[in-house]
């Protein structure tokens, strides 16, 4: 050889040693990548939520001030002072804009309290006893003039005007006016006495309107003295909380039929409650007590059917009594104010999000209608703003992974219900039952996948002709390269119905079918000694069992139906609904079980088929000429010695099954439900990324959620794989020598 | 060619021919296998001496395509009529491997292999094979310490005779050896020709091999094919000193093969 031709050979070895470490390394370089950037925008959803200071000034006239608020742009602010002055003011550096005063329908200038609820709406009670409700719109104005300069322009609108009452001057007022108009007017007088009053206007089919009004006193079955009020935003429910720790609820839908639903002992120790209000959506209420706790409660049936108010969450414990209670009207959270400030809980996921605590303490503040900034008045004088960040209050290990009890529920549940029509809806982001759907379904999928690939491998490697083996296995390897969308459409289109029809006849032949097998078996046993069967015997048994198989199927589905009538009252389904209290979805495991089985199938025959083949003949042959029978010999020395093969295959036909998406997107109904069931469906995570993420607002909790249950999946198959390989690794050390 | 009288014949072949598929490879053998006494197989490569090994425990229908013509009485029964069970048969005829092939196992189960599939499942008499077994094949001493090892950790001259116990565990009156020296070391090779030396006082051994040496020292009777004829078969102290045949004097003479 000479020198040129060596040194060539060199250089092309160190070019492929080159070339293949480069290759390798990129390869798992873009798979920790790709782990990292999923896991980079599913991140912020644990990230700390975050509050900035974002303008201070004082207000002069502090002491009169009954409300602040301030416009969600963050530029206007606003006060009310006592004589219905509504002074607008720059937020950034607290110059006054301008005024505009407001007074009663009586004329009257002097405002005895004010309650803000809704957007910017306020409820102002004049000295006179009557009210009006007020609201304060903000909206941004492009001058088309000036540049298309953009500036926030505000204007105040009465929606409502409610008369003195005759009993005098309310100890406490709340009112609200719903989307169609209805005026209601709560007040509370001395002696727990509590006066509602509704006025609706209905408009009947001629155009004519028509006022209806009722007006009524409500029962008040209280120890103590009414020492909270709260009314849900359409002003359909009432809440009272007494000084000696009693909740009572009354329901105001019905102008008919006012009354008082519930009234109870919330708390056991007596305690009084001190601060109550409504969270987003109108089902649950806050509830904040003298020792400083806040909880949240709504009605849930109990063993009588009634629905009764029950203490869900637990939120912040402040120190020393709640001083009032506010909510959010972008999310489930609920603002309470204590002596140590103001503190943030998310009412679902029972996080304490934030706390403000300025110096001096808090008077009254106003969360912006987005929810991303509070103003507050502080008892000097001191008008604060703070900037909130606060991503995803919804989002923490409890409601990801735990039961979290929810609004309407009757016990804490895992739920994954990421959305609704209405925006106070609570979303139910519980990765718990996706898992389980992911591992449930790939259970059963092994669970029929598995035997069948293995047996056909051990009969084409072990059993059958050479020749016949030739034609199998690259016909099974031909399965694997089927769309799954295809497998997906048939198993939802045709399978699923067929199943469904032939219920009866499909479990009648899953009982037949073996029994054939064994009666076919012991009559073969019979048989085999005559002449002309013998040339079948060797590598071709499956001819015989066809015909079996075949048969066996075909008594089934005759007797199905026949059978159904007979021990099911005529229908399966119904039977098994009403007997046995098993629901049956059309599109369930056992579609699942055939579908991902068919898919999975290949994977495993294909390589569980060759470690088959490729244990060394003269073990085989030592086992023989030791006198063990064919089926011995397998049993006892080929399956221990590929069984890390066999298990590899497996494995890597679990982390297929796991990672499966269209078959189970369109043939698990995509139910997110709990249920070991074989006749229900389930919701996998890979087919909830692809149903939910084209749905899902970028960088929302929903996103962000997605993409975490993308890095559990990615977990999950990375976690099989390395118990996978560790395994087969000792496996191999075991019985592998080859 | 000249017969020599065997008294009690152990295994007797009659106008064996085998084919594969369609070609022949054995034409006509008729040959008697004495009780208790080592007959080794010579001839070179291809003559047809393993095929012939293996037809007298069946071995060869794992071959597809393979197909037997003739008779092979073993005790006075005929190994291929149909009524024979191949797995008594195996039984009564053990094998020993060209290339060692314990299995993946221990090495007491390796050893007990051949009763466990027999169902055999009485510890004490089990223990009692498995030491017999093993100081037969004149391991014991060697292993009796790690019986429950992995047969996989034991050298290439260990694993030989661990399968000549494995064979000899299941007590057959026949020992098929098929060149079972040829992948051994000189110092292995001959712990395992003065094994075969124990042996022959309990079983019948036909041993195939390559080395004439080997054959010279072990064998009482020696059987020389050629080309699937069986040219010669003698006591092997004659043929070796004295072949009635000018093809078996060229052969051990080393002057083809």
């Amino acid at each position: 050889m000479n020198q040129a031709f060596r040194k060539k050979i060199k250089r092309n070895d160190q070019l492929a040693k080159w070339i293949i470490t480069v290759g390798g390394m990129a390869i798992i370089f873009s798979v920790i990548l790709i782990l990292v950037l999923i896991a980079k925008v599913s991140l912020p959803l644990f990230l700390p939520p975050d509050s900035e200071l974002y303008a201070s000034n004082r207000l002069d006239n502090a002491a009169e001030v009954s409300a602040v608020a301030m416009d969600e742009y963050l530029e206007t602010g606003y006060s009310i002072d006592a004589s219905g002055l509504v002074s607008f003011f720059n937020i950034k550096d607290g110059s006054p804009l301008d005024h505009e005063q407001l007074s009663s329908d009586t004329g009257r200038q002097a405002l005895v309290s004010v309650e803000t609820f809704g957007r910017l709406q306020h409820a102002l009670l004049w000295d006179d006893g009557s009210l009006t409700i007020e609201q304060v719109k903000f909206s941004p104005f492009f001058d088309e003039q000036n540049n298309n300069k953009r500036s926030i322009v505000h204007r105040i609108e009465q929606q409502a005007v409610f008369d003195s009452p005759t009993q005098g001057m309310p100890l406490r007022t709340l009112a609200r006016i719903d989307e169609e108009g209805q005026q209601t007017r709560v007040d509370l007088f001395s002696a727990n006495s509590l006066h509602v009053k509704i006025l609706a206007v209905t408009e009947s089919m001629f155009g004519d309107e028509e006022i209806s009004e009722a007006e009524e006193q409500l029962e008040v079955i209280f120890k103590g003295d009414i020492s909270a009020l709260a009314i849900s935003d359409d002003g359909k429910q009432l809440f009272a909380g007494s000084d000696q720790g009693e909740l009572a609820r009354w329901d105001l839908s019905d102008m008919d039929e006012i009354g008082l639903v519930e009234s109870f002992q919330a708390f056991g120790d007596g305690r009084s409650i001190t601060a109550l209000n409504m969270v987003l959506g109108d089902i649950s209420l806050a509830v904040g007590d003298e020792t400083g706790q806040v909880t949240s409660w709504f009605p849930v049936r109990d063993e009588t059917g009634n629905r009764t108010l029950t203490r869900i969450h637990d939120l912040s414990l402040h120190e020393g009594a709640v001083r009032s209670l506010a909510r959010s009207s972008q999310d489930k959270t609920v603002i309470s104010l204590g002596s140590q400030g103001l503190n943030f809980d998310h009412m679902t996921s029972e996080r304490e999000l934030l706390t403000l605590n300025p110096q001096d303490d808090i008077r009254i503040y106003q969360l912006t209608t987005r929810g991303d900034a509070i103003i507050a008045l502080s008892d000097k004088g001191e008008l604060l703003s703070w900037k909130l960040d606060i991503p995803h209050p919804e989002i923490n290990f409890g409601t990801l992974f735990g039961k979290v009890w929810y609004e309407g529920y009757d016990k804490p549940v895992y739920a994954w219900q990421s959305s609704s029509a209405s925006d106070d809806y609570e979303p139910k982001l519980s990765l718990s039952p996706l898992i389980f759907g992911t591992l449930k379904g790939t259970f059963y999928a092994m669970l029929f996948a598995v035997p069948l690939a293995i047996f056909g491998a051990i009969y084409t490697s072990q059993f059958a002709r050479p020749r016949l083996r030739g034609i199998v296995k690259p016909t099974v390897e031909v399965m694997a390269a089927i769309p799954t969308v295809i497998i997906g459409f048939l198993a939802a289109l045709w399978l699923a119905p067929l199943v469904e029809r032939t219920l009866g006849s499909m479990f009648l032949s899953m009982i037949l079918i073996p029994a054939a097998l064994m009666v076919s078996i012991l009559i073969w046993q019979a048989a085999r000694k005559l002449e002309p069967l013998k040339r079948v015997e060797r590598g071709f048994e499956f001819l015989a069992v066809v015909p079996v198989i075949i048969m066996a199927v075909a008594v089934a589905s005759m007797l199905g139906p026949g059978m159904e009538n007979l021990f099911f009252d005529g229908n399966l389904k119904q039977w098994l609904f009403s007997e046995m209290g098993v629901r049956y979805d059309p599109r369930n495991c056992i579609i699942i079980a055939f579908a991902m089985g068919f898919a999975v199938i290949p994977i495993i025959f294909t390589i569980a088929e060759d470690s088959l083949s490729n244990v060394p003949p003269n073990l085989k042959a030592a086992s023989l000429a030791l006198g063990a029978s064919r089926w011995q010999t397998v049993w006892r020395v080929i399956l221990p010695s590929a069984s890390p093969g066999i298990f590899a295959g497996t494995m890597i036909g679990f982390g297929r099954a796991v990672g499966e998406t269209m078959i189970v997107l369109m043939a698990t109904g995509n139910t997110a439900i709990m249920d070991l069931s074989i006749f229900n469906g389930m919701r996998p995570l890979s087919a909830n990324i692809a149903v939910e993420i084209p749905e899902a607002p970028v960088d929302g909790s929903l996103y962000r959620t997605l993409f975490l249950s993308a890095v559990i999946l990615f977990i999950m198959t990375f976690i099989v794989n390395t118990v996978a390989e560790i395994v087969r690794q000792r496996l191999r050390a075991k019985y592998g020598r080859f | 060619m000249k017969q020599i009288q065997i008294d009690n014949p152990i295994i007797e072949v009659e106008d064996l021919r085998f084919y594969y598929g369609e070609s022949r490879a054995i034409h006509g053998v008729d040959l008697k296998f004495p009780e208790k006494q080592v007959t080794a197989l010579i001839g070179p490569s291809g003559c047809g001496k393993s095929t012939l090994l293996r037809c007298f425990n069946r071995m060869n229908d794992l071959i597809d395509i393979s197909r037997v013509e003739g008779k092979v009485i073993l005790d006075g029964e005929s190994i291929y009529d149909k009524s024979t069970d191949v797995i008594e048969l195996r039984r009564k005829v053990g094998m020993v491997f060209q290339k060692s092939n314990p299995f993946p196992k221990s090495i007491y189960e390796n050893v007990i292999y051949g009763l466990r599939i027999a169902g055999e499942k009485d510890k004490a008499f089990l223990d009692e094979r498995v030491e017999n077994s093993l100081k037969g094949a004149a391991l014991w001493d060697e292993v009796k310490d790690r019986l429950q090892d992995s047969a996989l950790g034991l050298s290439g001259g260990q694993m030989q005779r661990l399968c000549i116990a494995r064979a000899i565990a299941v007590n057959p009156s026949v020992i098929l050896m098929d060149e079972p020296c040829s992948a051994l070391d000189p110092k292995s090779t001959a712990r395992v020709e003065e094994l075969i030396g124990e042996l022959r006082k309990d079983f019948t051994i036909i041993i195939v091999t390559h080395n004439m040496q080997q054959a010279a020292r072990v064998s009482d009777f020696t059987a020389f094919l050629f080309e699937g004829d069986l040219i010669e078969f003698g006591v092997t102290k004659q043929l070796f000193v004295k072949p009635a045949k000018k093809q078996t004097e060229d052969y051990i003479t080393g002057r083809f093969g």
